[in-house]
């Protein structure tokens, strides 16, 4: 059976498009071999691209984008000639052939030989590694020097290639031995095949085949040697639905007697040998052209078209006429050319003559004047049509209309698939979109799988909506301040504060960040920290913030590389289960440190570049967006700001999304933490956060958006507002599921204390000036951490006014977190009493707060009428009218008083 | 073999004009067999089954209908099946209006990075168009006859290039937020010549617009408003030409405050009150009291002429605070209430009828539709006398039907109308303003239909009314057809997390209606049709 399917690439006269012929290079990209399946459904989500197309444009992009002009040997008269075209004929065609893989003894017992072989003519190229006794994880390793056959290339750390040639003259299988020594302690060999000319890949059931040469190996799938349907994928990033698939039922029985043989055991190192062979399919271009002219014949008022092609054989020119832009088929009144029947009374069909000693045929076709455009589809046997882009050819016929625009506007239509799976600028990207909806709003279908088709499609869409909606936004409301003031301050209200939210937690939270920048460094803080619980607890914590568990480049743990893997610096994941039962134990929820915007690499890509990714979630740079020209990405834009020491991860993709909620669910339950602190969420849209939040359903969850305060010539302004509403706006983008650090509070402070510039802190309306003011149940509160304080000491806050941070943030609504340093310091009695004059008092996150001075020297507040408090070494005493205030802590420049 | 096909016939009946508004189009499948066999053989690549083919070969078709806009021969045996098909978006064609703000006084695309990327999520929402308002102020700020459309070129051509369509206002107002003024020349003009504006009973002035008293006055430089606005509109077509009719489908023609045809009498409302007032009568400048004395002698009552009515109330005032507007024995139906009344709402008409043939006849050749825009001044409407509607300009009252005649104004000059307040609903208005947009919209459409003539709608509430979108969804597939509905207004609030998820469901609400439609059955013959054609469906297979 041979289905070709015909894709002629563009017409040439499209010389509009020329982005189009851009990004067709991108596709020339070689594929990873560390493509996985999981990537896959996002693969179809881009509107089906196609695996044929792929290749036919990494095969010839050259040839199909530039009109092969030198094709004119017609006797036209250049003169009268006003519209000449070559058009490129493309088709695939499959070829069916073997492969091979074999395990046999060498020499010796010690030595052992796998080959590998194809009986498909081309350059073959074998991709692969080994894996070591003790690995586990599906990353490959280099194979040792002497295994390696002559040819060999090394690609990158982690593989080699090797061609298959053919061993002596008249093999029919190009192949290739690999001899290796059973003693060494490689336990499976991997490879793909790989076609030079096409740059496909085939692999084994979706996987890297995988010959197992010790017995304890897991049978994942793809090892050899198990009764299997063998798939292709040629083109790692082929289409699933396409894929070539093969029930290899015939020689399931050698497969079962090989799967057992074929595993070493692992103490005689028994090897047994197998022959196994598989089918392959490979597809193959086959490039023609048909050049079409066309002249007025002055003398008979008629219009000649001359159709000639390279093509070979019998081809018949199945075509018809048109009167207008329409291109409605009409048949033309006779004569007709030689050798043309009518087809059923709605097109004609002439067979082509072949030409004179030369390779091709061609035909002169006669038409009336009357008619506007002349349309064909090639036919070359009952099952093989050649159209253009999925479209009859169409010739204009008069001279006015040679540049048939509608034509070529519907031609792009059937592009646009292709177009838009490649893309690399956001607005190309969604130009493609823009032509696929078209379809997808005006036409539903109704039929079910074409539903669940438009349905994905659908998901992509409005994802594309919602960035672009963000976008927009980002950019409107900085050109048009909005304030958000009365809708939040109307939200604290219409909110019983009982009701527990991530964003507030029951709203009576006090947090303790639980590390500092050194913690990693005993190797064993999980323990340190667990014996501390108790007496956290008792101190009227009621959350623990914990650093980060992924395994990570940086010890501290902000460079996340396998998300799965709970080896840090701070103990290993038992350690940790153990330290969260503890303070479960003692009635505080615990804080995951979640690093969501970036995660390091564990390959380069063949740029040398660090964006795949291994481990359980082995992502390719698709996950990466595109905008960070240090990691290459091909994912889309970034929402957000960019991190750049790291591969940022483009939150836009599905995949990515559901990696990420299943990761979070799994540290949910597998480890039991409650609640999240969101690293850098300015790296992304923080509608993405809200998506993790509610797949996650945290207790409560807080967001680091931390960028510049504004200051004017190097002094602080007193107007934060623009800084806050950053931050509002970002906790608005995540629907207020989550708090955020109330970065601008901090600021404000050091000003404040620093310079002895109290006024500061209150704002025009007489409000806190920082996030607190404006939305205070979302603030968390703080006036140092590990970033800013400890070692690292970014933005230290002020040295000696830190009880005055706390006796603001302490008695003040909001969140505050406290952190760890400072409790386990001589401050620990002061931050002690204010804690309980907060906890005595009922202060929670949206508290009543009345400033009722504001001067240079001295700040007053009265908070909930309960609690009032003073900073600064300015005179204020709390009212002595209806209240009678009691006297309760006082420190360096503050003094907090209670209501009697 | 016979197949019906239909789309959605009432809503391409009514955009092609076509004189039966009710009925059903349909055809005889070979009176048609040529599009289809055309839209086959497109979307032969999407082959995998035939019946997407067929939805696309409807769809197609009609749409080709209505471009050609030939009248189809009706069928007799394939009515009824279309009857029972719901309204989909198709036949409501959704707008969405850029920032009054979009082009600045110095002609320069303001935030066009942030309309760009709007644009195109509603392009992928699926939205006809968007509607830009241009501005007399800024395209004609300079001098008379001096005009730049440099910035609402590029606005266009964005439009265009997205694939959306424009639907433009003219705007002959002034904006206080953001701020637009009038043309410098014209505020000049009114530094000198305060009566060119309009003035309530205690002489104070309003400068957002010309007053319609001057209209065929030679006030500006020797020019009257009217001749001015025709040289703009002049000027806009010409720069506007090759995008009109293709982009530019519609244009709606300033008529007042607001681009509305009203007086303004509700310029100056107290803010602290939540209850609208009454407004006030607009006609003691000059040139207003001139026309009322003409009037007025004419009826033989010279002294009616001397001012506007002495009773009425100030502008945040209720109706009963003096006699003018008393529910019972109010002048408003005294013969000299009736006298004024219907002078005043006459003027109005004929400042519209005005203005709207001059659109007409200016804008009459380029294919686009020419709309003017009726404000819904719902307060007080469920009192005898309508005081807010009247002293806007519009004579409806218990007793009268004022809208009819401004119907009958639009029908003549071929416009259609664009309602605002298509968002508002009763039970949401405060009880003491004895408001009710519902009825107003009712009655207003009520008048139209009679007249013929098509309604477009828009929402009134910027920060969106409660429960808008459900009552804008009431309004959009109820018994009446809007021809087209534009959704004010993009900006920062628009794409807010807060409000544009609910404006993207409902979007996609309308969308939903057309996709559980009962259209699953009709299939069968036109995989017939497929069949004679399948020798152009080449599927690409694999082996």
């Amino acid at each position: 059976m041979s289905t070709v399917t015909i894709r002629p690439l563009l017409p040439s006269y499209r010389r509009a498009n020329l982005n189009f012929r851009d990004r067709t290079n991108i596709l020339l990209k070689p594929n990873y071999i560390n493509y996985s399946i999981k990537s896959a459904p996002n693969a179809r989500r881009f509107c089906s691209f196609k695996k044929l197309q792929k290749i036919t444009v990494s095969s010839s992009t050259s040839t199909s984008t530039s009109p092969a002009t030198s094709t004119d040997t017609t006797p036209v008269r250049p003169g009268d000639v006003f519209f000449k075209e070559t058009f490129p004929l493309k088709r695939t065609h499959a070829v069916e052939g073997k492969m091979f893989v074999r395990l046999q003894k060498g020499k010796d017992e010690k030595n052992w030989q796998l080959s590998v072989g194809c009986n498909i003519p081309g350059k073959w190229i074998l991709h692969w590694g080994v894996s070591f006794v003790g690995d586990n994880g599906s990353e490959w390793d280099q194979p040792p020097k002497k295994m390696r056959p002559p040819g060999s290339v090394s690609i990158k750390d982690y593989a080699i290639e090797t061609p298959l040639k053919k061993l002596a003259e008249g093999d029919v299988f190009d192949q290739v031995n690999i001899d290796f020594d059973t003693r060494s302690d490689i336990a499976a060999i991997n490879f793909v095949l790989k076609d030079e000319e096409t740059g496909a890949w085939y692999q084994h059931r979706g996987r890297d085949f995988k010959v197992p040469l010790v017995d304890y190996l897991q049978h994942d799938g793809n090892v050899i040697g198990t009764k299997s349907t063998f798939g292709l994928w040629p083109g790692a990033l082929g289409q699933l639905s396409k894929m070539i698939l093969k029930a290899d039922t015939s020689q399931s029985g050698i497969q079962d007697s090989s799967s057992e043989s074929c595993e070493l055991k692992q103490e005689n190192k028994h090897l047994e040998g197998f022959y196994e062979e598989l089918p392959i399919v490979k597809e193959i271009i086959i490039e023609n052209t048909v050049s079409v002219s066309v002249r007025k014949c002055p003398e008979t008022a008629k219009t000649l078209l001359n159709l000639e092609t390279d093509l070979t054989g019998d081809v018949v020119v199945h075509w018809g006429v048109c009167r207008d832009d329409s291109k409605n088929w009409e048949i033309p009144a006779e004569p007709y050319p030689p050798e043309t029947i009518v087809f059923k009374n709605k097109a004609l069909r002439t067979l082509l003559q072949p030409k004179e000693g030369g390779k091709g045929c061609s035909r002169l076709f006669t038409v009336d004047e009357e008619f506007a455009g002349f349309l064909f589809v090639l036919k070359l046997n009952e099952n093989t049509w050649l159209k253009c882009m999925e479209n009859d050819f169409y010739i204009p016929l008069t001279s006015s209309s040679c540049l048939p625009a509608e034509s070529v506007q519907e031609m792009l239509i059937p592009g646009k698939a292709e177009e838009a799976t490649q893309e690399v600028s956001q607005t190309a990207y969604t130009a493609g979109i823009i032509k696929e909806i078209r379809n997808l709003v005006s036409d539903f279908s109704s039929d079910i799988s074409r539903k669940t088709k438009s349905k994905e499609a659908q998901k992509s869409i409005l994802l594309e909506i919602e960035k672009l909606a963000a976008e927009a936004y980002s950019i409107f409301r900085t050109t048009a301040p909005t304030f958000f003031e009365e809708a939040a301050v109307e939200l604290e209200e219409s909110k019983p504060p009982a009701k527990i939210s991530p964003g507030t937690g029951t709203g009576f939270e006090i947090l303790c960040q639980g590390f500092n920048w050194e913690s990693h460094k005993s190797g064993r803080w999980y323990m340190e920290l667990k014996e501390k619980a108790t007496e956290l607890s008792s101190l009227g914590f009621s959350v623990i913030w914990l650093p980060p568990p992924t395994e990570s480049v940086s010890p501290e743990g902000y460079m996340p590389r396998d998300l799965y893997n709970l080896s840090s610096r701070y103990g290993n994941i038992d350690e940790l289960k153990d330290v969260v039962n503890k303070f479960h134990d003692v009635g505080m929820k615990i804080l995951g440190d979640v690093v969501l915007n970036h995660r390091c690499a564990h390959y380069q890509n063949q740029n040398g570049v660090w964006n795949i990714f291994g481990g359980r979630l082995n992502w390719d740079d698709r996950a990466v967006v595109a905008d960070d020209p240090h990691f290459q990405g091909r994912g889309n834009k970034s929402s957000g700001d960019n991190f750049h020491a790291a591969p940022n991860i483009d939150h836009s993709q599905d995949f990515v999304r559901k990696d990420i909620k299943e990761w979070l669910c799994w540290l949910r339950n597998e480890i039991g933490y409650d609640g999240w602190r969101l690293d850098f969420v300015r790296g992304f849209w923080g509608g993405y956060v809200k998506d993790y939040l509610e797949a996650t359903e945290p207790y409560f969850a807080v967001g680091e958006y931390w960028d510049s305060l504004s200051y004017t010539y190097g002094e602080m302004d007193h107007n934060q507002d623009a800084h806050r509403q950053r931050i509002i706006d970002w906790i608005n983008a995540a629907s207020g599921t989550a708090g955020a650090f109330d970065v601008t509070t901090k600021g404000i402070l050091h000003s404040a204390l620093d310079r002895c510039e109290y006024w500061r802190l209150s704002d025009e309306k007489g409000k806190p000036p920082g996030v607190v003011g404006w939305w205070p149940s979302r603030a968390v509160t703080f006036i140092e951490n590990h970033d800013t304080g400890s070692t690292q000491g970014h933005w230290r806050f002020p040295g000696g006014r830190e009880m005055q941070g706390y006796a603001y943030i302490l008695t003040h609504p909001g969140t505050p977190s406290v952190f760890y340093d400072h409790i386990f310091s001589h401050y620990r009695q002061e931050i002690e009493a204010l804690l309980s004059v907060r906890k005595r008092n009922k202060i929670h996150c949206r508290s009543r707060v009345e400033i009722v001075k504001a001067e240079r020297d001295v700040y007053a507040a009265i908070i909930d009428e309960k609690v009032a408090m003073k900073l600064g070494p300015g005179h204020y005493e709390p009212p002595s009218g209806s209240q009678n205030w009691s006297f309760v802590t006082e420190g360096r420049d503050y003094k907090v008083w209670e209501a009697a | 073999m016979e197949v019906s096909l239909m789309g959605n016939s009432q809503a391409n009946v009514v955009k092609t004009g076509l004189p039966y508004r009710d009925s059903r189009v349909c055809c005889s499948y070979k009176n048609k067999i040529d599009d289809k066999v055309l839209f086959v053989n497109r979307v032969s690549f999407l082959g995998q089954n035939r019946s997407a083919n067929l939805r696309k070969a409807q769809l197609r078709f009609c749409t080709k209908a209505s471009v050609q806009s030939q009248p189809l021969p009706s069928d007799r045996d394939s009515g009824p099946l279309s009857s029972a098909r719901p309204k989909s978006l198709d036949a409501v064609r959704l707008f969405v209006g850029l920032p009054l703000d979009t082009v600045s006084d110095a002609n320069t695309v303001n935030h066009a990075k942030a309309i760009a990327a709007g644009l195109k999520a509603l392009k992928l929402l699926g939205v006809e168009g968007v509607e830009l308002p241009v501005w007399w102020g800024v395209a004609e700020k300079e001098a008379m006859g001096k005009y730049n459309w440099s910035g609402y070129l590029a606005v266009a051509e964005m439009v265009e290039k997205i694939g959306l369509k424009l639907h433009v206002s003219l705007c002959f107002h002034a904006l206080k937020q953001p701020k637009i003024p009038l043309p410098d020349w014209v505020s000049q003009i009114g530094e000198s010549q305060s009566s060119i504006f309009y003035t309530d009973q205690s002489g104070q002035q309003f400068k957002g617009c010309l007053s319609l008293a001057v209209d065929d006055l030679p006030v500006l430089h020797g020019k009257t408003p009217i001749q001015v606005y025709q040289e703009f509109c002049e000027s806009f077509k010409s720069s506007f030409k090759p995008f009109m009719g293709t982009t530019i489908t519609g244009i709606s023609m300033g008529l007042g405050p607001d681009g509305e045809l009203r007086y303004p009498s509700h310029h100056r409302l107290a803010k602290s009150s939540k209850i609208p007032g009454v407004g006030e009568f607009q006609c003691c400048d000059r040139n207003m009291l001139n026309l009322l004395q003409q009037h007025a002698e004419a009826n033989g009552n010279p002294l009616w002429g001397l001012r506007g009515p002495h009773d009425a109330p100030s502008y945040d005032e209720s109706p009963n605070s003096n006699s003018f507007f008393k529910d019972n024995g109010g002048s408003w139906e005294s013969p000299y209430g009736d006298f004024f009344l219907s002078w005043y709402s006459s003027q109005l008409i004929s400042h519209g009828n005005c203005l709207l043939s001059l659109a007409s006849s200016t804008f009459g050749e380029t294919g686009v539709s020419i709309y003017g825009k009726i404000p819904l001044i719902h307060s007080w409407y469920k009192t005898r006398s309508h005081p807010s509607e009247l002293t806007a300009g519009f004579y409806n009252t218990a007793k009268r039907d004022g809208y009819a005649a401004v119907a009958e104004m639009f029908a003549k000059n071929s416009c259609k109308m664009i309602l605002p307040g298509m968002d508002l609903s009763d039970e949401h208005q405060p009880r003491e303003s004895f408001s009710s947009p519902e009825s107003l919209l009712a009655q207003i459409r009520t008048a139209c239909n009679k007249h013929g003539v098509e309604v477009s709608g828009q929402n009134s509430s910027v920060t969106g009314a409660p429960g808008g979108f459900e009552q804008m969804k009431k309004n959009l597939f109820g018994e009446n057809v809007v021809d087209l509905f534009t959704y004010q207004r993009m900006g920062a609030y628009f794409f807010s997390p807060e409000h544009f998820p609910s404006f993207t469901k409902f979007v996609r609400n309308l969308n939903q209606l057309e996709l559980h439609g009962d259209d699953l059955p009709v299939e069968e013959e036109v995989t017939e049709s497929v069949h004679t054609n399948a020798n152009m469906n080449i599927q690409v297979q694999a082996a």
